[in-house]
């Protein structure tokens, strides 16, 4: 522990020595440039494509307020004039839009005719009282079907709630008499209760677009909406506040990246790696105080949110883990600045199309639970969520955390750091280096042990890599998106399992065909223990998803485990017959073979 | 002039052996297809009719009360499957049964409707009912209006969904055509930061290259990628069957906004002279840019989305403005840049 905070010393020493003087300045007043912008953005709220069309209107029209359209007051001649000269996209006349039958236009009176709904509302609301301007609520309930009446934590009867309801109001003392066994008679709103449940979501309404609405609101087990007031259910603020969260996380990475990069080119940690410290001790080391930064980023956030403190933590703490876990591989396997850059950006992309993204749907989908960013969105949505949603969207981000410090500590040596080789090489490298031969003491070697780990440990890997694959496969017709999918993913989890014995296979560590079928085993075996664990808990999440029955084929235990081993054992072989240099191909053989058999569990073929 | 190019092509294979082009390309993919993925997302519950998921989800809703009411019609016209139900229980055993996926409580309609909507308790499911019925319930509800005297307006407007287009043209195009200006800024940080930090620019320079050639060589090879991911984007786009209005004016826009982002990140390397101090400033400029660029009118995403849908009134001028932002900059960088790194770091 020593040694830890003495090289987390060194590394804010470093970092301070960077930073004095003039640097200092310009870097205090970029920061509150960036906070007086971030702040204003969050007050005007976030709206797309500004002054995109121009409008223009007769002197008696609507008045416009949205930064969308730019627009100019012209009486009808020469309005229908420059619409036809193509200068405005649109011309409101009155009671009545114009607009040309060219696509820009059509876009134009479409936004418009979405935009007057709302103008038209907030004149009605003004100009009648609200019986009339709002003639209809819509009391939600929400009632529990048969396959999910387990799940059910309070069930009312509809015909209970009717019959409470047609027999009028209830008697005013009567609720807190109510015997066990009778049917439960519900309070039911007179027209006045209704009233301000609509003068509520005009508020609402009103103040929309600017600060989000961050304070805890209880979701009731009935609602009233209003149709015309009814907004849809993404969580556009709550999303933001989540990024937030993200922000100052990956701007730190900068820093944590070059601190690797910086020893690597100056060969200073030749000296910190002579010195009698463990590779362990320098890693943590230098990411102490990074992941202590993060963690107090997450705590004045959520301070100035006035969001639950320690919730945030449970839920931003694993978050902070598996940023950094990806961070460490990095600066270790790449060698130059310009790779390291890209490397960083292309796995900013990914965390945070990986942890934004889902929590866009939250409340939507229940696969939404992926990201924990959906927790927060939650947490500030005040909507309760439980144990195993924490758990499913959470737990697999130590494990790539303690992957991660595992193969850092294997290669953070400087044969392996200095190297210059293709990516491909740094990674098999890495796989080998991270699998105990027993290079210390040969008679101790754990080769069977750490191959089942590996695949064990690649599972939310393989995860996260699937679901990428199935962001970008939006991109194709979907007639061949699903066997597209199919075969990536079947390619993603055939590479997990067999990458150990390939390297193992390459470095002459294995030879005997025998071996290769024990290892291939395990492997396969290590791959579904972790597979159905995450099944176990995903189970019980996202039981609706069709997809995840795809690509978590479920199913009895000893099918998937011989289907595992064949396809596994069946690349490995042919590595083995042919040589690494076509394992690719080998991969793909075994893929096409994996990919065969989820078709069978999926019942495309019989 | 000859050393120049030599200069330019030297660059440019250092970026086409590390392969880093391509996690640049990869990079983008991917954001443009996690925002397709959100868009479509958005779509069905901000504007179910534009991606037709009305026409492709249809509903059984059971209706218990006045069997002919007025929303029965507009339920009907909104391909939502209506059964009359007499009793509340027959329609509790249909909705348990699963026949049904709603069942929507009807009174005669004089003055304050309130009806009572059961849906199901999952919340997925219950969401996507809801947007279905949301349509049929918003035209009642205007019907109501109208039987109590009240007129609303602009109802019949005849236009297209436009969620989609300005997602598209307003977010999709900038993030394309200017994210290649952000990878040329970090490259040239990256490769003038990694010769100062080796100190192998003092032997180009002491060779007979003045300084700004080299690094006017090394602002050009970044521009010439950028450029060429530009114009892949906007193939892309066309065979997305996404057309660019301006295409010319577009990419020479793309053009200028990363020279200029480059010859910023220029300044910022030989400012800072170390890639960590270079690279964070430089992230946290392009942020604010990109914040305060928000709230102006003339600022190239504006900008962007305004050439590329074919705007009446911008053309050539608009961009001439950034080219002549351009030409200061670039005066300036080769004015200073000689001062600056003489400074030590």
């Amino acid at each position: 522990m020593g040694n830890i905070l003495t090289i987390a010393k060194r590394e804010i020493k470093r970092l301070r020595s960077r930073f004095r003087g003039g640097s200092r300045l310009a870097v205090v007043l970029i920061l509150a440039g960036a906070f007086v912008i971030s702040y204003l953005a969050f007050r005007q709220g976030v709206v797309l494509g500004q002054g995109m069309y121009r409008v223009g209107i007769s002197p008696r029209g609507p008045v416009i307020r949205d930064s969308r359209f730019r627009t100019v007051v012209i009486d009808r001649s020469a309005g229908y004039l420059m619409l036809g000269e193509r200068a405005i996209d649109a011309y409101v006349d009155g009671n009545t839009v114009a607009s040309r039958s060219d696509a820009r236009s059509l876009y134009a009176a479409g936004a418009l005719k979405q935009y007057l709904e709302k103008y038209e509302l907030a004149r009605i609301e003004g100009e009648y009282e609200i019986d009339r301007a709002f003639p209809l609520r819509v009391e939600v309930n929400y009632l529990p079907t048969s396959a999910e009446s387990g799940l059910a934590t309070q069930e009312t009867s509809l015909s209970e709630l009717v019959d409470a309801w047609t027999s009028g109001p209830p008697e005013p003392a009567g609720a807190d008499q109510t015997m066990p066994g009778e049917p439960v008679s519900q309070p039911v709103e007179s027209v006045d209760d209704t009233d301000s449940a609509v003068r509520e979501q005009i508020r609402e309404l009103e103040s929309g677009g600017g600060l989000p609405r961050i304070e805890m609101e209880f979701m009731a087990d009935k609602e009233i909406i209003v149709p015309s007031l009814m907004s849809p259910p993404i969580p556009f603020a709550q999303v933001i506040i989540a990024f937030l969260y993200i922000l100052p996380i990956t701007f730190v990475s900068v820093f944590f990246i070059s601190s690797f990069m910086d020893e690597k080119t100056d060969r200073r940690i030749t000296v910190l790696m002579s010195a009698p410290v463990t590779s362990f001790q320098i890693i943590a080391g230098k990411m102490l105080p990074y992941i202590g930064f993060s963690l107090a980023s997450v705590i004045v956030i959520t301070l100035f949110l006035k969001g639950n403190l320690l919730l945030a933590i449970a839920i931003l703490t694993p978050v902070i883990l598996f940023i950094f876990s990806i961070y460490l591989m990095v600066p270790l396997v790449y060698r130059t600045f310009k790779d390291t850059t890209f490397v960083s950006m292309l796995a900013v992309s990914v965390i945070v199309s990986y942890l934004v993204f889902p929590a866009m749907f939250s409340g939507v989908n229940d696969l939404s639970y992926i990201s924990p960013l959906t927790l927060i969105v939650k947490m500030y949505r005040g909507e309760p969520f439980g144990l195993k949603e924490y758990l499913f969207s959470t737990a697999p981000m130590p494990f790539v955390f303690i992957l991660s410090m595992y193969i850092g500590t294997r290669i953070l040596n400087e044969e392996y750091l200095m190297g210059f080789r293709p990516l491909y090489r740094k990674v098999a490298e890495a796989i080998y280096l991270a699998i105990d031969v027993g290079r210390r003491s040969p008679d101790r070697a754990h080769v069977y042990l750490s191959v089942t780990l590996l695949s064990l440990f690649l599972i939310p890997i393989v995860y996260m890599m699937q679901l990428v694959t199935l962001a970008l496969s939006f991109n194709v017709p979907v007639r061949y998106a699903l066997g597209g999918l199919l075969l990536a993913a079947a390619v993603v989890e055939e590479v997990a399992k067999s990458a150990g014995v390939a390297v193992l296979l390459e470095n002459r560590v294995i030879r005997s065909a025998r071996d290769i079928l024990v290892l291939s085993f395990l492997s396969a075996a290590g791959f579904l223990i972790g597979e159905k664990l995450l099944l176990y808990v995903s189970l019980s999440v996202v039981s609706e998803s069709v997809l995840s029955a795809a690509l978590f084929s479920s199913g009895m235990l000893l099918i998937p485990l011989v289907a595992h081993f064949v396809s596994t054992a069946l690349v490995c072989l042919l590595t083995r017959r042919f040589g690494v240099r076509y394992y690719p191909f080998a991969v793909l053989a075994g893929s096409v073979v994996h990919g065969l058999y989820n078709l069978y569990v999926l019942g495309v073929i019989p | 002039m000859s050393a120049f190019y030599a200069m330019v092509k030297r660059e440019l294979r250092s970026v086409t052996r590390e392969k880093t082009i391509m996690i640049a390309i990869v990079i983008q993919l991917c954001i443009a297809s996690f925002s397709s993925v959100i868009l479509i997302g958005l779509m069905s519950f901000y504007d179910p009719d534009s991606i037709g998921l009305n026409a492709r989800i249809s509903i059984k809703a059971g209706v218990i009360g006045d069997a002919n009411s007025p929303l029965v019609g507009f339920l009907n016209d909104c391909n939502v499957k209506v059964t009359a139900f007499s009793s509340p229980l027959d329609a509790e055993d249909a909705f348990e049964a699963g026949m049904i996926d709603a069942i929507i409580f009807v009174l005669d309609d004089s003055g304050v409707v309130e009806m009572k909507l059961f849906l199901p308790q999952s919340e997925s499911l219950s969401t996507v009912i809801l947007m279905i019925l949301k349509e049929p319930l918003k035209r009642y509800e205007n019907y109501l209006r109208q039987a109590n005297g009240v007129h609303v307006r602009y109802l019949d407007v005849v236009g297209m969904p436009s969620t989609t287009y300005e997602f598209r043209y307003s977010f999709i195009i900038p993030v394309l055509m200017f994210f290649p200006a952000f990878v040329a800024g970090s490259m040239v940080i990256d490769s003038i930061s990694e010769e100062l930090e080796n100190r192998t620019l003092e032997t180009l320079w002491s060779a007979p290259l003045s300084l700004n050639l080299v690094f006017g060589a090394k602002i050009t090879a970044a521009l010439v990628l950028a450029v060429a991911q530009c114009a892949l984007w906007s193939v892309l786009l066309r065979f997305n069957r996404v057309s660019i209005q301006n295409l010319g004016l577009v990419l020479l826009l793309a053009a200028v906004i990363a020279a200029i982002i480059s010859v910023v990140s220029a300044f910022a390397s030989v400012y800072f002279k170390d890639r960590e101090r270079s690279q964070f400033m430089y992230s946290l400029f392009v942020s604010i840019s990109a914040g305060i660029s928000y709230f102006f009118d003339f600022s190239p995403i504006a900008l962007m989305t305004r050439l590329s849908t074919g705007d009446y009134y911008t053309g050539i001028a608009d961009v001439a403005m950034y080219v002549v932002l351009l030409l200061v900059l670039l005066a300036g960088f080769f004015y200073a840049a000689r001062r600056l790194i003489a400074v030590p770091g």
